[in-house]
């Protein structure tokens, strides 16, 4: 029932939605922006490497953060150093407001169903791990990890990233103290669950 | 590697000229990775090189992109219409590189030779490698070559690139202005980015060699157009001239040897499927070429007047493939490919040059390559060369041109642009024999070469 609720989820998210652009920034500016997006994010946002996550369907707030978070140097997670920095250090505002429209108004991929370890990822998601002060994932992401506002879109995600964030974040190489808290005492099977729950690869 | 084929003068000089062309075909044929491009894109050297010079899937659309994407500040002007007319980065996007390595051989190559050689450097390159304008970019390098004590041009790919969104697909789109048949393309797996990255200035290296294989680097130019679909299909067509670096076929009467008589066609088609952290590619790629006045790998050539030369015909048709894993911790690159050459010796035959009136030659490469984290890396190649029996045209002892080898290579980097290996090079067969091969006793084995190299670029 949870699986078919998450499916019904992601399906009324999947029809695009139309966004007008923000003053000061053309059309083919933002066209220019996005091809080179594309070369590791994929056409649309939907990247094919686990090493770069999806963005479609994204919350446009989370990624203008993590945008200017890039920009300003205060995200410095390896990828983050070596990918985005660069990337992003030329972005304003608008720019940077307009790219993450786009990206949040394409059509999210669903999370795969039925993995391993699927069902105790459900229970983590939904109830998180009192023994190990995990709060439930759902109470900030969304009952079907759709995220809110600065609060990303975890369902559909590739797998291998999923992982490689929690992982970053447990360690505090990507500096995050809310999510370090959340994840701190989580086991290595623990995150294969959540990700074997929401992932899609 | 600056690479030389044959711009020798004069009757005098050609079979000097071959020794030294020889010479110089046996140094490294060097790819490079350039901190320009890291400094002008903020990005490091992992998000286009596996380990450098093995491109990414980024590095390729980089690459195809004219080596245009910048994230620096940069001068610029417009016009009233706001239309850009200058844009400049700030930075010069300039590189060096620095190789020094040493060489130990199974046996020296004769009585009066060591067997091992001590370069440094053994070569040293300065870059041009960036953005010039909105669409324009290039790699150009300049290379002082420890052998032969002088500077020279080395690989250059100057490129107008641009991006269209067609029906939904990426189609990016360009031109390579280029001086080596295969340097503007995109993967590993053909000659002029293909492995052995580096290998010793000392090596032996066999008699015969495709044309498209290293022969017309850095004394050709190419124009070639190229679309670069979805980051799947490639497609490139050129016409190749010859350009000589040191000498002219238009003035003084020079008798200049293997010049392409008119232009070239060269071609490539590839497809890259990308899924997960795999990539594989599979293509193919080819060279027609005229060359008045040839040489042979024996040492003979034809001088008369480049208005009336005759021609040997040369046509090289390959298929190459490579596969990719890259993830944080490991990056696995395979290449594979198979070159075959028709030679139409029209020219050498009628001379006396070539016992046949046609030969063909064949090359195989398959190379893999193991990372783990950037850091440490091992490095497998096989070889082989094989070819029709032409004892006058190839110059060996018993007329066949077939050598086998195969290597092994070690890498540590203990940062990203610094590269120190190890490398073991063995001869199972060279130029048509395990033993013996040169009549004087000489066996493949004895072009052995131990070879430890540090390579840095910044």
């Amino acid at each position: 029932m949870r699986h078919a609720l998450l499916i019904a989820a992601a399906l009324s998210l999947a029809a695009p939605h139309a966004f007008a652009l923000d003053s000061g920034v053309s059309k083919q500016t933002l066209e220019k922006v996005t091809t080179v997006c594309q070369n590791c994010h994929g056409a649309k946002g939907d990247s094919v490497s686990g090493t770069f996550p999806r963005l479609n369907g994204q919350q446009a707030a989370y990624i203008a953060a993590q945008l200017k978070n890039f920009r300003e140097h205060s995200r410095s997670d390896p990828h983050a150093m070596a990918y985005m920095w660069g990337m992003a250090s030329q972005l304003d505002d608008a720019l940077i407001a307009n790219i993450a429209k786009y990206y949040a108004a394409q059509k999210p991929t669903p999370p795969q169903t039925g993995g391993a370890l699927a069902a105790q990822g459900k229970a983590i998601f939904a109830d998180g791990i009192p023994a190990h002060t995990v709060p439930p994932c759902a109470a900030c992401h969304g009952d079907h990890g759709e995220g809110a506002a600065e609060v990303p879109r975890l369902a559909g995600q590739h797998g291998d990233y999923l992982k490689q964030q929690l992982e970053a974040f447990r360690s505090l190489l990507r500096e995050n103290q809310v999510m370090h808290a959340n994840t701190k005492d989580m086991t290595d099977s623990e995150i294969e669950a959540i990700v074997s729950y929401l992932a899609n690869d | 590697m600056r690479n030389s084929s044959g711009s020798n003068r004069g009757t005098a000089n050609v079979i000097g000229g071959w020794l030294l062309a020889l010479m110089l075909l046996a140094m490294p044929r060097t790819a490079h990775a350039v901190p320009s491009f890291a400094r002008q894109t903020g990005l490091a050297c992992e998000a286009c090189h596996t380990v450098f010079p093995q491109l990414t899937p980024f590095g390729r659309a980089f690459k195809a992109s004219g080596y245009t994407l910048f994230n620096t500040l940069k001068v610029q002007d417009v016009n009233q219409l706001k239309q850009s007319t200058l844009s400049l980065s700030d930075l010069p996007p300039i590189s060096l590189m620095v190789m020094a390595s040493e060489s130990m051989a199974s046996k020296a190559n004769d009585s009066q030779s060591s067997k091992s050689s001590t370069d440094f450097p053994q070569q040293l390159s300065l870059f041009y490698a960036g953005r010039i304008s909105d669409n324009v970019g290039a790699y150009i390098q300049v290379t002082y070559d420890d052998q032969s004590g002088t500077f020279g041009m080395d690989n250059t790919d100057i490129r107008f690139a641009d991006v269209a969104t067609f029906d939904g697909h990426n189609v990016i789109y360009g031109l390579s202005l280029n001086n080596n048949p295969t340097v503007s393309d995109l993967w590993n797996s053909t000659s002029a980015w293909g492995q052995p990255f580096i290998t010793s200035p000392a090596m032996q290296t066999p008699a015969a060699t495709p044309q498209i294989e290293g022969p017309m680097a850095q004394v050709v130019a190419g124009l070639s157009a190229y679309t670069y679909i979805d980051q799947s299909i490639y497609v490139e067509a050129g016409l190749y001239r010859s350009a000589l670096q040191g000498a002219s076929v238009a003035f003084n009467g020079n008798l200049n040897n293997n010049i392409i008589s008119g232009v070239a066609p060269y071609w490539r088609i590839a497809y890259e499927n990308d899924w997960d952290k795999n990539s594989w590619e599979f293509g193919t790629f080819g060279l027609a070429a005229q060359l008045e006045n040839p040489t042979t790998p024996a040492g003979g050539g034809i001088n008369i007047s480049l208005q009336n030369a005759p021609t040997d015909r040369f046509l090289d048709a390959g298929l190459d493939t490579q596969y990719q894993y890259i993830d944080d911790e490991t990056q696995i690159t395979v290449t594979g490919r198979w070159t075959h050459e028709n030679q139409a010796l029209n020219a050498s035959f009628p001379a006396t040059n070539a016992d046949n009136p046609s030969d063909s030659v064949d090359f195989e490469s398959v190379v893999g390559s193991y990372f783990w984290h950037r850091k440490l890396g091992a490095t497998l190649g096989f070889f082989n060369l094989s070819g029709t029996t032409d004892s006058t045209y190839f110059g060996t002892s018993n007329g066949s041109p077939d050598s086998t080898w195969g290597n092994v290579e070690i890498d540590y980097l203990p940062w990203l642009n610094v590269k120190l290996g190890l490398q073991y090079t063995a001869y199972m067969k060279f130029n048509g024999a395990t033993s013996n091969y040169d009549g004087a006793g000489r066996n493949a084995s004895d072009n052995n070469m131990l070879f430890a190299y540090l390579w840095f670029a910044f």
